[in-house]
């Protein structure tokens, strides 16, 4: 009886295919919330999900890549404008996407597509400081931590695996995996074991003002 | 991919026309090479001490109360997939021998890297970058109108027709704070470096010294006098006259963004007993020059550069040993930058002739603002005010120790 009734709830819960609102956090051993952190959920048995039109952005602006981190799903277009007054060259080396990109500063270069899964180190050649990461997934159901280390995500009910990704964090980022049933657990934890890489975003606070090399 | 690049690809053996067309495309749509450029406009009210432009002892560049372009410079600059890049500076200049000419032309490689430890190169007409003063398009000051010292002097007479090879590791590959660069240089030319300040001492001002320049100075006794040293009272600074190749080297360190320290040392290895048809002679000349910077934020600023050396010519006909240095601070409130600077130099001789006299100092304050309307449009003011001193106006019947103000108000356009 238990079983139908089980069944039942299932049913009726794929058919009128709720919703359900959780959050993730994710906090150092020391229990510090750590921001700007990619939090994505793949469905285990996925549906065709449509992926968005929309041209995402990351922008050049006072020589600094805006944003620093870009999540984006799979096979989705990313522009990048230049929003100052000089020119960039946008390049990356990275296995998930390899570019470069001349970015004049009037000039509206084509966007790119990014078809692979993982992490897209972007840099500049002429301003050595500038650093970005677009990091590209298979899931419509992604986002990043704000600065208490908290994303809430809406998503249906089911099976999904919970991943977690940003440049400082040195544990190993399967063993932050996690399996989640919805709508069961609606409050998440991510505790990372090993200790940050040093914060060098201060490279964003104060950059290069005036045109020659500076 | 950019449409410039398929522009820049879309190369045919047969069409060279088609590539004629292209890049006559580019270059009116302003797509591919990038063209900047600055005008300054002022009205001075000038000390009464005529400048050495007009053949007199002062150390400021005008002469009379009036209105004058200031600067007028164009940087034509592209950058290319293969990490290929050129640079060239075309400027005007209302005072001096040169009107029109070329300041800086470069040719650089900087290959696209993702090591840890990275190079680059270039080759050309260019500046050591030793100055932290001078980063504005054209190697203009952004600070004041009225540079200091030290790179009044750069300006009017170092630059060095060479290659200079660099070695670099941006901190952020590294995850780290610190920054480094080392740079190597083998040039030719820039043989008769420290003429002018042995003879008229520093100066300051913004006067670049164009490609074939001469910058000259009042009509010494001791420098022309045909039984004297019997030197032109002008100098070329860039001619090569001995064939042997200089060297410069350099290292830079930076704390993020906020603190930059960079050190140079320049030695021309110029042989001081070979002279020219224009009895223009090599000088050899050997200098430190120890830059820093420090933001304390993004508006506010100090920074500082000491420069240290010596020069010699002839069979020692003239040897001095130059110290300057200058300590700024800008501050920036909304579109309005003030920047204060303290100057010091001096010069000492220990030659053989008496009676060319080589010792010369002095001290200025330069304070400026500057307001910028519109990203093309700025106005600014200036104020200076120096003490100096140098012996050789003794041999003009002029007394040696000399005030001068100079008061500046600028308009400015860059595009």
């Amino acid at each position: 009886m238990s079983k139908f009734i089980l069944a039942l709830s299932l049913l009726s819960a794929s058919f009128f295919a709720q919703s359900k609102q959780i959050s993730v956090s994710v906090l150092t051993e020391q229990n510090v919330p750590v921001s700007n952190v990619v939090v994505y959920l793949t469905p285990k048995n996925p549906k065709q999900s449509n992926i968005s039109n929309k041209i995402k952005i990351m922008d050049q602006v006072n020589t600094q890549f805006l944003p620093h981190i870009l999540a984006i799903q799979k096979d989705t277009q990313v522009r990048f404008p230049n929003s100052d007054s000089i020119k960039h060259h946008v390049y990356s080396f990275s296995q998930a996407k390899t570019f470069e990109l001349q970015l004049y500063k009037e000039l509206q270069a084509d966007p790119l597509l990014f078809s692979n899964l993982g992490v897209v180190e972007l840099g500049c050649n002429i301003h050595d400081w500038m650093l970005g990461y677009i990091f590209v997934v298979d899931t419509p159901y992604f986002g990043k931590t704000d600065i208490q280390g908290k994303v809430v995500l809406d998503l249906p009910d089911g099976e999904y695996q919970l991943d977690v990704w940003h440049p400082r964090v040195q544990d190993k980022f399967s063993d932050l995996s996690k399996q989640v049933t919805l709508p069961a657990e609606s409050e998440m934890k991510i505790i990372l074991g090993a200790a940050l890489l040093p914060d060098v975003n201060q490279y964003e606070e104060i950059s290069g003002e005036f045109s020659d090399y500076e | 991919m950019n449409k410039t690049f398929k522009c820049g690809f879309a190369f045919q053996p047969k069409t060279l026309q088609l590539l004629f067309l292209s890049l006559l495309l580019i270059s009116t749509k302003g797509l591919a090479v990038e063209v900047k450029g600055l005008v300054q406009l002022n009205y001075v009210k000038a000390s009464d001490q005529s400048s050495w432009f007009e053949e007199g002892t002062g150390i400021l560049a005008y002469s009379q109360d009036s209105a004058n372009v200031q600067q007028a410079l164009v940087e034509v600059s592209d950058n290319f997939s293969n990490g290929l890049s050129y640079e060239v500076v075309a400027n005007y200049y209302q005072l001096g021998e040169q009107n029109l000419g070329i300041s800086q032309a470069q040719i650089s490689y900087k290959p696209l890297s993702s090591a840890k430890l990275r190079w680059r190169a270039r080759v050309g007409f260019f500046y050591p970058k030793l100055s932290l003063e001078n980063v504005d398009t054209g190697w203009v000051s952004p600070f004041t109108y009225t540079q200091s010292a030290i790179n009044s002097w750069v300006g009017e007479e170092l630059r060095t027709a060479g290659l200079e090879f660099t070695l670099y590791s941006p901190g952020r590959t590294r995850n780290s704070p610190i920054s480094f660069e080392f740079h190597g240089s083998l040039f030719k030319a820039n043989d008769p470096l420290g003429t002018v300040i042995s003879w008229r001492g520093f100066a300051m001002h913004d006067r670049q010294s164009l490609n074939n320049d001469r910058v000259p100075f009042a009509p010494y006794p001791s420098v022309i006098g045909e039984d004297r040293i019997f030197h032109p009272n002008y100098v070329e600074p860039y001619h090569e006259l001995d064939g042997h190749i200089g060297f410069y080297l350099g290292a830079h360190v930076e704390y993020y963004k906020q603190s930059t320290l960079r050190y140079y040392y320049y030695d021309n290895q110029a042989d001081p007993l070979e002279v020219n048809h224009q009895r223009l002679y090599a000088w050899r000349t050997k200098f430190h020059s120890l830059a820093v910077q420090h933001k304390f934020d993004a508006n506010t600023r100090v920074l500082g550069q000491w420069l240290s050396g010596s020069s010699v010519m002839g069979e020692r006909f003239v040897y001095i040993d130059f110290d300057a240095w200058y300590l700024m601070v800008s501050h920036k409130y909304k579109a309005h930058r003030i920047s204060l600077r303290f100057d010091k130099f001096k010069v000492r001789e220990d030659d053989i002739f008496p009676w060319d006299q080589n010792n010369s100092d002095g001290q200025g304050y330069t304070l400026a603002w500057r307001y910028d309307i519109n990203k093309n449009w700025q106005i600014g003011a200036e104020q200076h005010i120096n003490k100096n001193s140098a012996d050789i106006r003794a041999t003009l019947g002029e007394n040696i120790q000399v005030d001068q103000n100079q008061s500046l108000a600028v308009l400015q356009y860059r595009w």
